[in-house]
């Protein structure tokens, strides 16, 4: 049952795009404990792009930065509302293709997305708030800076050194969730086994 | 996390709309007007806005917000690039955008805002997507922490090396995720129940009235959003 004529959800993605979102933004505070240079805040991104498809996705990418900025204040965040829906684009076309079936073919696929999204941030970080937007990422673009790298180079280095890292991870920890999904589970997303590659 | 402010200012009695046109509006001019005068005032007007509206404790959060802004800015584009008027009119944007935001985040109550947007003949699911969302996300939030404090006292050590803290995020991500998707079930029944299949247009039960001085306030900061940027196209 199609829920009305602007958004293409099922009731149970509209359930579980919430869900994501708040995934999005608690996985921050993992990335916090361990002390990594990671966000993880497209996770629940990727795991609805592979639960149910990119449409769900890119509304699940939208909607959490949206949030993100309302519920910390730090309006810079909404710019790159971009990156989401190319993550949402990105999950949803490398689950149908069935990258999580291994652990490499994730990984690749992770570096990938990193490349992409790294590539796309720099200048939105670079043009719209001079290359600050605030956290580790910012300390090590002022790091390159004081080595005496270009302004532009600095940003772009840092930028996608971040996202190489946090992209691969959260492809990873999305096919940890997959092989670990119980079977009734998976039963209610038939889209899970095509992005473990074990469906057509 | 930011959380709305009981009061009585202006944006407090506005309809929704209004205070979310003034932050769209703040967020134009501080790219379209002049630099670095023009974002340096337009500055100075957002961190007294909270104190007129009567919220008056955020000053403290959004200076706090805004300061690693200013010395990153400095730091970088001042002292090592020896530009400090290119970091003077970055961060008097920045913070002219995170004092407007968070003074309208804390004054505009949630439910008055669906309330809204329902009246305003929003789609249901687009209504239940930012209600739901801004209830799941404090959740979430809580039920990460309780994860953080079980598995550490399961022995689960968050620090070494870093593909030893990299490793810790899958017992700590596996609990919330699965957790999370285990509710699906329970919220798509209830939604489908609840009649969120109807494409019939949902009465909101106490629709925020939209004032003549609203809709003059959104035309007019329109308006100057508007010769804002015809002037800066211009000169």
């Amino acid at each position: 049952m199609q829920l009305n004529r602007v958004l293409p959800l099922s009731p149970r993605h509209l359930a579980l795009v919430p869900l994501a979102v708040g995934i999005n933004i608690a996985m921050g505070q993992f990335a916090e404990a361990t002390a990594l240079p990671v966000f993880l805040d497209t996770i629940g991104t990727v795991l609805v792009a592979a639960l149910a498809g990119p449409v769900a996705a890119v509304v699940t990418g939208i909607v959490s930065q949206t949030v993100r900025t309302l519920v910390s204040g730090n309006s810079t965040l909404l710019p790159f509302v971009t990156i989401q829906i190319v993550v949402a684009l990105y999950a949803g076309l490398a689950a149908k293709v069935g990258v999580f079936a291994s652990l490499g073919r994730t990984a690749i696929a992770g570096l990938v997305l990193g490349l992409l999204a790294g590539t796309m941030a720099w200048p939105i970080s670079l043009f719209l708030f001079g290359g600050v937007t605030g956290g580790g990422i910012t300390v090590f673009t002022a790091t390159l800076r004081t080595l005496g790298l270009p302004l532009n180079l600095a940003v772009f280095i840092s930028s996608l050194t971040n996202d190489l890292l946090d992209k691969t991870l959260t492809f990873l920890l999305i096919r940890a969730v997959l092989t670990s999904l119980p079977q009734r589970m998976a039963a209610r997303f038939p889209l899970a086994q095509r992005a473990l590659g074990r469906a057509g | 996390m930011i959380r709305y402010i009981q009061g009585n200012g202006i944006l407090h009695r506005a309809h929704p709309f209004t205070p979310f046109t003034l932050a769209g509006a703040v967020v134009v001019l501080a790219f379209a007007l002049p630099a670095p005068i023009g974002p340096l005032v337009l500055c100075s007007l957002m961190i007294l806005l909270p104190v007129i509206e009567g919220v008056g404790v955020i000053v403290r959060t959004a200076g706090l917000l805004a300061l690693p802004f200013w010395i990153f800015l400095f730091g970088i584009h001042g002292w090592l690039g020896g530009d400090p008027l290119t970091a003077l009119k970055v961060a008097a944007r920045l913070t002219s955008l995170i004092f407007v935001f968070l003074t309208v985040v804390v004054s505009v109550h949630p439910g008055r805002f669906v309330d809204a947007l329902v009246a305003r003949g929003v789609p249901f699911s687009l209504v239940y997507l930012l209600s739901a969302t801004l209830q799941a996300v404090p959740r979430l939030g809580r039920r990460a922490e309780t994860i953080l404090d079980a598995q550490r006292c399961r022995g689960l050590r968050v620090r070494g090396s870093p593909l030893r803290r990299a490793r810790a995020l899958v017992p700590l991500a596996l609990p919330l995720v699965l957790g999370s998707l285990a509710e699906v079930d329970e919220r798509s029944v209830a939604l489908e129940v609840r009649g969120a299949g109807s494409t019939a247009r949902p009465t909101p039960l106490d629709p925020p009235p939209d004032t003549p001085y609203d809709r003059i306030a959104r035309w007019g900061l329109a308006a100057l959003v508007a010769l804002a940027l015809v002037l800066r196209i211009a000169l």
